[in-house]
């Protein structure tokens, strides 16, 4: 099983998701 | 990148095949536009977002791997209930009691599985199921009291 692909960019994702019919999950994370 | 819950294979497969998963990074400095946006004052802050960007789940702190996959079901079923389609977030609530049944959001799944299962069939016993497995597994719970109005259903 690949790692987890990760989108970095919110609109993008969001076209992803209209086009695969699929929810969005949004990480907030912090280096530190 | 891929830490904590992340590192479970099971997560990743989820993740991976269920949502269109996106990192955002926060700076405290310098709050990023989706940190505003999104009213983000702690992390980790983890949202399940329909295609229009609305949130309809959160979650704000650590939460480890068994958890995790129940609020991504619990958030997925969230996604489908407002959109009404009820018999599929049926399905995703159900998800979160049979397969996580020692994960903390299971209360409020048996909750939304009775109002789902109300608004699916237009029966409400599935109300008063769902205050009986409150009141029986969860009685300490604060959806067990939400669901109190359901107890004068009959059965």
């Amino acid at each position: 099983m690949a790692e987890i692909k990760w989108e970095t960019d919110l609109q993008a994702a969001l076209t992803l998701a209209e086009k695969s019919h699929k929810p969005v999950f949004l990480d907030f994370w912090f280096d530190g | 990148m891929n830490a904590g819950p992340y590192s479970d294979k099971k997560v990743q497969q989820y993740l991976q095949e269920e949502f269109i998963p996106v990192k955002s990074q926060c700076f405290w400095d310098k709050r990023t536009e989706a940190m505003k946006q999104f009213l983000v004052s702690w992390t980790p802050t983890l949202l399940v977002l329909d295609s229009s960007g609305r949130e309809h789940h959160r979650v704000v702190g650590f939460v480890p791997s068994d958890d995790f996959m129940a609020h991504l079901k619990l958030g997925k079923g969230k996604v489908l209930f407002d959109r009404f389609r009820f018999a599929d977030a049926l399905k995703e609530f159900t998800a979160v009691t049979e397969q996580h049944p020692e994960a903390g959001v299971v209360p409020e799944a048996v909750f939304f599985t009775g109002v789902a299962d109300y608004w699916n069939s237009h029966d409400p016993k599935g109300l008063r199921r769902a205050y009986d497995t409150l009141t029986a597994r969860f009685p300490e719970s604060e959806w067990a009291r939400r669901a109190q109005p359901y107890a004068q259903i009959p059965l």
